[in-house]
């Protein structure tokens, strides 16, 4: 074969990968109506302006959500929320959000374990749906991450472990399949697929650990402690 | 195929490329035009009718029932179709673009009549369906879901049609060094 059919023959055979290297565009998660309204009310009360906030919690997803899940969440989270606002008290108003979204994150990891051992869908099935639960509980607990660390330093270090675990279990443990010591390279790594049913162990330390920030933070338990 | 002359001070400089590929140029940016356009005033209804698709196949996306998660889902779907539609809009401007110069630049430096012919032929087809695959990509997410639209897309049109292309440009690359070799 001439020089030239080599060349040929190597320009083709990397044409696939040339021809289908394409750019789609990169998807970044946005803000859902509960948490872009929650951020609307804690920056209103960052900037002391409690007449803003109220309204916006009046007419928001916020105080939305805490009518539809009433059924599900610790009650008078409505009442305590406007009365802090109506008093300019920006830790009551913190403290029955944050318990507001720790409830939510709460319900969202029980119905996660319930998901991740259905029965009769397929293992990479109920990985994929537990990775999307993660994902849904971190985007509300994340949202309160700083305040639950001031107000119970313990529980935020018990949520955070926990959910290092279950991502660590949902990403999969990676393990080297092709390691080039002698050429410097990184050694390629393909995850190992986890039976799915063992992310309902940290699961459950999440839901615990968020069951008792809700519970330590309610004003009964505070009272009495 | 000869390519036809421009008038008599231009046939010294640049020759046209024949009327054909002229056409699919123009026919792709029309369509890029009108994609984009209708891009636009049809957006809601767009992204009504990608949202009904996918609820209809709650497997096929990996819905779970519960709003929480399932709407991040739909909401990076509907992105990605919005941003097929955009892609394709705008690669079928630049293909028609690319088409009108890489033909021209063939006809006029190409001196091989054959060579020529298939350099036309190559870059007027490679061009013209490349962009189709970001349609392709778009309309095909919400019925299978954002990988598998991805490797068809790829392999019925971006792999064949972009590698039209891109044999095309080398080999155009080729000749043309060639001809600058030449005393």
């Amino acid at each position: 074969m001439s020089g030239a059919g080599i060349a040929l023959a190597i320009a083709l055979a990397g044409l696939p990968e040339a021809a289908g290297a394409h750019h789609l565009g990169t998807y970044t998660p946005r803000d859902n109506e509960i948490s872009a309204n929650f951020k609307q009310l804690k920056f209103s009360m960052e900037a002391r302006k409690f007449d803003v906030a109220l309204r916006l919690f009046e007419d928001g997803a916020v105080r939305r959500e805490m009518r539809e899940q009433a059924a599900r969440l610790p009650a008078g989270l409505e009442a305590a929320t406007r009365a802090g606002l109506s008093a300019s008290d920006a830790q009551e108003v913190e403290r029955a959000l944050m318990v507001f979204l720790a409830a939510l994150a709460r319900n969202l990891t029980l119905e996660a374990q319930q998901q991740v051992g259905a029965p009769g869908v397929g293992p990479e099935a109920r990985m994929a749906a537990g990775r999307l639960f993660l994902e849904a509980v971190w985007r509300y607990y994340n949202l309160i991450d700083y305040a639950a660390s001031r107000r119970a330093p313990k529980i935020s270090v018990a949520v955070r472990l926990a959910f290092d675990d279950a991502e660590g279990l949902a990403k999969g443990p990676a393990s080297p399949v092709a390691a080039a010591p002698a050429s410097g390279t990184k050694a390629a790594v393909t995850p190992v697929p986890v039976d799915p049913v063992k992310l309902r162990e940290p699961l459950q330390r999440i839901a615990q650990a968020l069951g008792e920030l809700i519970e330590v933070s309610s004003p009964r338990t505070r009272r009495e402690s | 195929m000869s390519a036809s002359s421009g008038p008599a001070d231009l046939a010294r400089t640049w020759r046209l490329p024949p009327p054909w590929a002229l056409l699919a140029a123009i026919l792709l940016i029309i369509c890029a035009e009108v994609g984009g356009a209708s891009m636009a005033r049809f957006k809601l209804e767009i992204a009504r009718w990608a949202r009904s698709l996918m609820l209809a196949r709650p497997d096929v996306h990996g819905l779970v029932g519960v709003r929480d998660v399932d709407e991040r889902i739909l909401d990076e779907a509907l992105v990605k179709v919005d941003a097929g539609l955009r892609l394709f809009h705008l690669h079928a401007e630049g293909m028609g673009l690319v088409i009108i110069v890489t033909t021209t630049v063939a006809a006029t430096l190409v001196a091989s009549g054959r060579a020529r012919t298939a350099l036309i032929v190559l870059f007027t087809v490679g061009g013209a369906g490349y962009p189709l695959g970001y349609l392709l990509w778009s309309g095909l997410i919400p019925v299978v879901g954002l990988t598998r639209a991805k490797v068809i897309a790829e392999w019925l049109i971006w792999i064949p049609f972009g590698g039209t292309t891109i044999v095309a440009l080398w080999w155009l690359a080729g000749a043309v060094a060639l001809r600058l070799r030449r005393p």
